[in-house]
């Protein structure tokens, strides 16, 4: 009864996606088992960069926490780390990724026929995001004996000033100096420049990709951007995620001119602040479809639209874009980053994904959705779920929620 | 030809609400059923009742309008809308002056807020458990052995003024078992727990500034939640004639609002 009309025109360069991602893991395996390259583990938002120029193939955990989620079967995987003393109400990455650890099993097998995740000879953590990746990787760390290294970035930063460039910039030195004395290895500055250069482009071309957008009717969604990011976490200071991203913002840009919506006879666009619901995804997407609204820009795929690199010390640029990341800030710059989105993307209303095992990206529970209603005027809901974990999820609730909003979003418009 | 009749069919967890409306918007017909686990039945059901009373019958009905949380499952409608803009509609229309509607159903509480002009502005729904709604009251009176409405009963002869504090059902239970052991009339217990769902109700009522209203089945049956209601919120809280039908009342007043154009064309009547 509820299905929108016009056609649904899917994104042609997903065929692309999908044999890059094969391509990387098969190569991450082959990696692994070639005693000549080593693999190290990195957070999301890096420092990245510098294991690429110092010769690692980077496996990044959170990807497979997400795989996880996606797949549906955190649910049955949390309950072994839970059983090894992890909290059932801590981060559910790493409950499932650990889960999956003691379970000997792993989406990465079925999707590219792989063992696995590549054993780690270092683990390396940006606490920038939350603390709870220092802990993951220490699992690890203890299983495989290999050393866990990291950077702490200042948290809650208002302004970034130069002390807090200044203060990350010398942890990333120490952590180079560390890497260094334990793999024998020097950095080469200029090596780092051009991984960085190349990080920064995908980096970049992601945020036009993101912004493709702020058109009416949208060119891509949320749901969209969550399976496009993939290049830019995995493969960033690469060409692979470079090219990927010129090709997916021609398609893309070719759409704004042509008028053509993700969300065909778009009636609403939303703004999406927090994590992603990995296993609803594809419901929720399908659900906005049906209500022919738009998820047109979130918090979360900005998280990797950093500034560009404008060629001078890399390392600055690292600890600068560490510090300056959204999740990093105060509740003052989260909130005007927060209302020029709403802005600009054109949104009619904000919904705000209550994690319960991500307090780190929730920006729901010091009343940040109240002052967002009061200073944008617009709609707010708050929805309770998780990044992962499906025994926080209520689908029949949610759906429901979901529904009454855009019924909310019509009765502002009449 | 007979005169078009609308319909409101509110399938919720714990009973199914159908209201029939004539083309001068008079409820002519309603019926309540328990939903069971054949939604569809449950529905059908409290149609044909409703339609009796009605004096129509099914191709009478102009045009039908499902809600609550098998609305889906209605195949006969002609589109469905959410129980919390259709509660909205239903009390606005009982009393236009309220500016904020309560809900207390079998399986969620619902707190919706109105514009002075009537327009929806905030809804709250309970997170994803049981606390503060009918579930958890049923669940309560059946660990002591009673019917919801015995348990209302009881509450309604309490003199003292006790207090539940679990939210949820699970502990909830074991604190009234605390409370007995400790000696405490089973009166003040039992409206200790509708206290309860009325605190719970008041962190969900952020902004209090005009009439409210409760609507749901458990406002309908139970007189100790409007008294807990009233008590905590410190403010008189109205219940309309039909409080548990209020859902399907809305989406019967939704069903006749929608024009004969777009009854024939319309995928979802929030599509207005």
């Amino acid at each position: 009864m509820s299905t929108a009309a016009g056609k649904r025109v899917k994104i042609k360069a997903q065929k692309r996606l999908g044999e890059l991602m094969r391509e990387h893991f098969v190569d991450l395996d082959a990696a692994a088992g070639d005693p000549s390259r080593k693999v190290a583990w990195c957070t999301s938002v890096g420092p990245c960069e510098i294991l690429t120029a110092m010769g690692f193939e980077v496996y990044f955990p959170e990807n497979h926490g997400a795989l996880l989620g996606a797949r549906r079967v955190s649910h049955e995987l949390i309950p072994r780390a839970v059983g090894i003393g992890y909290g059932a109400e801590s981060c559910s990455y790493m409950t499932s990724d650990i889960g999956s650890t003691l379970a000997g099993v792993s989406p990465l097998q079925e999707a590219f026929g792989i063992a696995g995740p590549p054993t780690p000879e270092v683990l390396v953590y940006n606490t920038n995001q939350c603390r709870e990746v220092q802990d993951w990787w220490g699992f690890y760390g203890r299983r495989d004996g290999a050393p866990v290294m990291g950077i702490c970035p200042p948290t809650h930063v208002g302004e970034v000033t130069a002390e807090h460039v200044s203060f990350v910039r010398g942890e990333l030195e120490r952590l180079v100096g560390s890497i260094e004395e334990r793999f024998g290895t020097k950095l080469d500055l200029d090596r780092l420049r051009e991984v960085v250069a190349l990080s920064s482009q995908a980096s970049a071309l992601w945020r036009r990709v993101l912004d493709t957008a702020r058109a009416h009717p949208a060119a891509m969604t949320f749901f969209d951007g969550v399976i496009h990011m993939a290049p830019v976490i995995l493969m960033r200071g690469s060409h692979k995620a470079i090219e990927y991203y010129e090709a997916l913002l021609a398609e893309l840009n070719e759409r704004v001119t042509e008028g053509v919506g993700a969300v065909p006879d778009e009636r609403f666009r939303i703004y999406w602040e927090g994590m992603p619901i990995w296993p609803k995804v594809r419901e929720l997407a399908e659900k906005f479809y049906d209500l022919r609204t738009v998820v047109a820009a979130s918090t979360y795929c900005n998280s990797w639209a950093f500034e560009e690199f404008d060629g001078g010390d890399p390392l600055e640029w690292m600890a600068r874009t560490s510090t300056e990341i959204f999740i990093n800030r105060d509740e003052e710059t989260k909130q005007k980053f927060l209302v020029e989105m709403l802005d600009g993307f054109g949104i009619d209303g904000a919904i705000f994904h209550n994690a319960r095992t991500c307090p780190n990206n929730t920006n729901s529970r010091f009343g940040m959705a109240q002052r967002i209603r009061e200073e944008s005027k617009l709609p707010v809901l708050v929805i309770d779920g998780d990044l992962s974990d499906l025994r926080f999820f209520s689908t029949a609730q949610t759906m429901t929620n979901i529904e009454a909003f855009v019924e909310q979003l019509a009765e502002y418009r009449r | 030809m007979s005169a078009p009749l609308f319909v409101g069919i509110d399938v919720g967890s714990s009973a199914t609400k159908c209201v029939v409306l004539n083309d001068t918007r008079a409820l002519v017909g309603h019926h309540v059923v328990t939903s069971g686990f054949d939604y569809v039945e449950a529905a059908e059901t409290a149609l044909q009742h409703s339609l009796l009373q009605a004096e129509g019958v099914k191709k009478d009905v102009a045009y039908c309008v499902s809600t609550g949380y098998g609305r889906e499952r209605v195949a006969w409608a002609d589109g469905h809308v959410t129980e919390i803009t259709c509660h909205a509609r239903g009390a606005k229309e009982w009393y236009p002056e309220v500016r904020g509607i309560i809900d207390i159903g079998g399986q969620d509480t619902k707190v919706i807020r109105l514009s002075e002009e009537g327009r929806m502005v905030d809804y709250r729904m309970n997170a994803k458990c049981a606390a503060g709604t009918g579930t958890f009251l049923e669940s309560t009176a059946h660990k002591l052995g009673l019917s919801l409405g015995e348990l209302d009963g009881l509450a309604m002869e309490s003199k003292a003024h006790a207090v539940v504090n679990s939210y949820c059902t699970v502990f909830a239970g074991t604190e009234v078992i605390e409370r007995i052991k400790e000696g405490q009339r089973l009166d003040d217990i039992a409206m200790g727990l509708f206290r309860s769902i009325a605190s719970r109700v008041a962190e969900m009522l952020a902004v209090r500034d005009g009439a409210l209203a409760a609507t749901g089945g458990v406002a309908a049956h139970c007189g100790a939640l409007i008294r807990a209601l009233e008590e905590v919120l410190e403010t008189q809280v109205w219940l309309p004639p039909m409080p548990q039908h209020a859902g399907a009342y809305g989406a019967a007043l939704l069903a006749a609002e929608t024009n004969v154009a777009e009854r024939s064309s319309a995928r979802h009547v929030a599509d207005r």
